[in-house]
């Protein structure tokens, strides 16, 4: 490792130790905000409307007088109330998953845990079908008493109770099996998938029509309302789950050691758990499966910056949200007029990256 | 001090340490020897707090079932058998986690160092920058060693002793390194704190430690000074060897020479 030179708080220049990349990590923080503000700003101007992304800019900031106003009236209905909410939704699903991703993989100390991959995902979706599908009927009291907080609260319930499960199967004794792990992800996830079926089998023909669209996983439903409902809890979870970045970091060492060093571990997995169920459960509920995100970025970003949940938490949510706008963008743009459900842009680029991952890691990762 | 007072521990409803007493003081080295599956390493988790027990333990007379992770944290580092790592940290970033607690008791702006000087202690010089996973199975041992000093850097803090737990510090390395590991403890001990150490070399043992418990399936054997402790027949009853103890013409330090277990 080079030494870098840099200054510190005081202002005196203090010489970074040998393997500290902390100073490296902080740069890459900031290189990827500005990369995230320079896609979004391409995401809201690519497309049919030809307005550019410096007229975009100039009416954001442009007064209250609409003689100010720099874009048509439709220009601004395409990018305040259509591209806009998708960039701001897509951006909250991306950094939502990303970190949910680099969270899980913290708990179980392992780069293969993902909430698609082991089943989190499905276990959200069944519980958003489940309002879906039933939320006239047999769900009827608890949709009228939430209200359109039902949808993201059923999808967390789904996936928090499928980690629990998961975690409760693939450790004992703060040790986690990856083969236990992924087998418990696969059965957990048929299950739920089957159980979402039956549901689907129910569901009429209007039903149908929502869940086949949200199934695949698609931004394209992105509205105000949406982000206004699902947006907070993703929130939350985001700005929660940096805090438990040095946990989580001890934990690398294994649970009784992080123990040693003084961290609640139970409490830490609890909330951990938690976080991550709300984080998925809420993107699950407005956008559908949109699989890779949270093995991907992580993965990528311990590459380059290491694996300090300080910096990984933060560079992971500023990627995640990054990558999935472009995704976004590209699902809209590529087939146009028509859409590529976002789902299955992710998966085909995620997909062939999972197994390179597992070639790479073949032999150290002990399965 | 730490105390331990009819300690008793059972794993999946089997009793694997009973009716154990134990005492180790600041200020003194107490090892911890046996035959393998004599229940040494459980009775050191149940000090950590890793394991439930019953009877009663204390450490600076706080009962340690009862201490919050962080107030423990605060009064003892614990260097476990083997650490496994799931991610790719270099020395310098695993090293670091022992301040994690913020309790060193290094002096203001000198635990931004604390890492380069503990390395320099287990002699790893110059190896902040390498990543754990590719070091050898004794570097590695030692860095964690490292991270353990980090965390209780002063022996002594706010007038209180604190204690470094250490489950055979020596077992993968070699013999100039055994010393140097051994020198630290004994050096942390001088300055005011304690050291519990699991160890398999009773050699060792006998040049290191202030007091011996010998613990023989899952119960205590003998307790006391080396030179009370190591005899011919504790030692073959114990160990199921022969041995002969002897004593070093230069002073009192007992020294052991396994025989042929055949014969």
């Amino acid at each position: 490792m080079v030494d870098h030179s840099i200054a510190g708080p005081s202002g005196l220049t203090a010489r970074k130790a040998a393997g500290d990349r902390s100073a490296r990590a902080r740069l890459a923080i900031l290189l990827l905000a500005v990369l995230l503000a320079v896609v979004a700003l391409f995401s809201l101007t690519a497309g049919a409307s030809d307005a550019s992304a410096l007229d975009a800019l100039r009416d954001w900031f442009s007064g209250p007088d609409a003689a100010d106003r720099v874009l048509s009236a439709r220009d601004r209905i395409i990018i305040y109330d259509i591209r806009l909410p998708r960039v701001v939704l897509g951006a909250l699903i991306g950094a939502a998953l990303a970190v949910s991703g680099a969270v899980m993989q913290g708990l179980f100390r392992n780069p293969l845990a993902d909430p698609g991959i082991v089943g989190v995902s499905a276990g959200a979706g069944l519980g958003a079908v489940s309002v879906i599908v039933l939320g006239g009927t047999a769900l009827a009291p608890f949709t009228t008493l939430l209200g359109p907080m039902a949808l993201p609260l059923a999808a967390f319930m789904g996936g928090l109770v499928t980690t629990l499960i998961l975690y409760q199967v693939a450790t004992r004794q703060g040790r986690t099996s990856v083969a236990t792990m992924l087998l418990a992800g696969i059965a957990l996830s048929a299950l739920a998938m089957a159980l979402t079926g039956v549901l689907i089998y129910m569901a009429d023909d209007r039903q149908l029509r929502d869940l086949t669209f949200w199934q695949l996983g698609s931004l394209a439903g992105a509205t105000w309302t949406k982000i206004g409902t699902a947006g907070p809890v993703m929130l939350i979870a985001l700005v929660a789950m940096p805090f438990f970045a040095r946990g989580l970091n001890a934990l690398a060492l294994g649970e009784a050691t992080a123990n040693h060093l003084g961290i609640q571990v139970q409490k830490l997995k609890y909330i951990a758990i938690a976080g991550v169920s709300a984080a998925v459960g809420a993107s699950v509920a407005v956008s559908g499966g949109i699989g890779f995100v949270g093995i991907v970025v992580p993965h990528l970003l311990r590459l380059t910056i290491g694996p300090d949940n300080r910096y990984l938490l933060p560079a992971s949510a500023l990627l995640g949200a990054t990558l999935l706008i472009l995704a976004d963008t590209v699902s809209r743009t590529i087939v146009a007029p028509a859409e590529l459900p976002i789902g299955i842009i992710t998966a085909t680029v995620g997909g062939p990256f999972f197994l390179w991952i597992l070639l790479r890691k073949r032999g150290v990762i002990d399965l | 001090m730490i105390e331990a007072r009819d300690v008793s521990v059972k794993l999946g409803g089997k009793r694997i340490v009973s009716g154990v007493d134990f005492e180790a003081c600041p200020g003194e080295i107490a090892a911890i020897v046996g035959p393998n599956g004599s229940g040494k390493t459980t009775f050191l988790k149940a000090l950590s707090g890793d394991f439930g027990y019953d009877g009663s333990v204390t450490i600076n007379s706080r009962e340690v079932s009862a201490m919050r992770p962080v107030e423990a944290a605060g009064m003892r580092a614990v260097l476990p058998q083997a650490t496994s790592l799931a991610f790719p940290f270099t020395v310098q970033e695993i090293v670091r986690l022992g301040l994690i607690g913020g309790r060193s008791g290094a002096l203001a702006g000198e635990s931004e160092r604390l890492p380069e000087r503990a390395l320099a202690k287990v002699d790893l010089d110059g190896f902040a920058g390498r990543f754990y996973q590719e070091l050898s199975g004794g570097e590695q041992q030692r860095v964690q060693l490292a991270r353990v000093l980090c965390q209780v850097w002063a022996p002594v803090l706010d007038g209180r002793p604190r204690y470094l737990f250490l489950d055979e510090p020596v077992s993968s390395l070699d013999i100039k390194h055994q010393l140097i590991i051994m020198d630290i403890a004994r050096d942390f001990a001088k300055r005011g704190g304690g050291v519990v150490t699991i160890l398999h070399d009773l050699n060792l043992t006998a040049m290191y430690a202030d007091r011996i418990f010998v613990m023989h399936r899952g119960s205590l054997a003998a307790a006391g000074a080396p030179a009370a402790v190591l005899s011919d027949s504790l030692i073959e009853k114990v160990f199921d060897c022969r041995m002969r103890v002897g004593v070093l013409p230069s002073g009192d330090v007992p020294f052991v020479l396994p025989q042929s277990v055949s014969t």
